[in-house]
């Protein structure tokens, strides 16, 4: 699999997503731009490097890994983590947030309002399957 | 004097930032849900953690990888994390491994690390083709 290295936008969202022409990013890293409970076009997606992008700037964890690794340590049961399973962590913990920021909204919406508040969150855990692993942490 | 886990609480500028990017622009968030989202991160650390460690200790490893990770995500019903993930370990990838290499010009003292990194990077492949090997084996069932 030919590694992403090439200076371009990469495959994902943005523009012309699809298999079209121009360079075709080639072995498609999966079923396109990855959808999301929201919006595909997700812009705010792509700006996890903040703003244009050289090749491999993307996508870095803007959580710091320090923080990260203190949690992990924090479970008994852990000895070791490398580097890479706590930089998957913390991207994976960004995108989580964002997931839930943008699940709690569509509450929000409901009542009308701009301002996102804690009993969105709520109501989001408890329709949400995934977000079951939350409930009664958050007091 | 012991902190809970779940008192680690994560940089809430950071959390603010990304809260404000996944919404649309004109759209504001209360302390309360704010505290709550970082809250809501630690516990997902703290949980994707466990459920990582069960997939290491499973492989009779005591070092967690980036494939228990990507494993733990599929186990906690997000999947749709695990394809924009394994770009990002990519992108880190080559990152590290341009850093190693400007490192290892450097000073060679440092051979045992790498090898050791290079080791856990390997184990990552496997476990990436096991998976593969594994959805097979799930098609020839269901024929």
């Amino acid at each position: 699999m030919a590694a992403a290295a090439v200076p371009g936008p990469g495959p994902g969202p943005g523009p012309g997503p699809g298999p079209g022409p121009g360079p075709g990013p080639g072995p498609g890293p999966g079923p396109g731009p990855g959808p999301g409970p929201a919006e595909a076009a997700a812009p705010g997606e792509d700006a996890a490097g903040g703003g244009p992008q050289g090749p491999g700037a993307a996508r870095l964890a803007r959580l710091p890994l320090a923080r990260v690794k203190a949690l992990v340590k924090a479970d008994p049961d852990v000895t070791l983590a490398s580097q890479e399973a706590v930089f998957v962590l913390a991207r994976a913990t960004e995108l989580f947030v964002e997931t839930i920021a943008k699940d709690a909204y569509v509450y929000a919406q409901q009542g009308k309002r701009k301002t996102l508040q804690r009993k969105d969150l709520d109501n989001a855990i408890d329709a949400i399957d995934e977000f079951a692993f939350l409930e009664g942490t958050l007091d | 004097m012991a902190e809970r886990p779940e008192d680690l609480n994560l940089p809430n500028a950071v959390i603010t930032r990304i809260i404000k990017e996944a919404l649309p622009d004109g759209v504001n968030i209360s302390k309360e849900a704010r505290s709550a989202i970082s809250r809501a991160a630690s516990v997902f650390v703290l949980y994707a953690t466990s459920c990582a460690n069960n997939f290491a200790m499973k492989g009779k490893r005591k070092t967690l990888n980036a494939g228990d990770v990507l494993s733990a995500m599929e186990e906690m019903e997000f999947q749709r994390f695990v394809a924009p993930l394994k770009e990002s370990l990519e992108v880190y990838r080559h990152e590290q491994k341009g850093k190693k290499e400007a490192r290892k010009d450097k000073d060679k003292k440092t051979d045992s690390e790498e090898q050791d990194k290079s080791r856990e990077e390997d184990n990552d492949e496997d476990d990436e083709r096991m998976e593969e090997e594994e959805q097979n084996e799930e098609e020839e069932v269901d024929n």
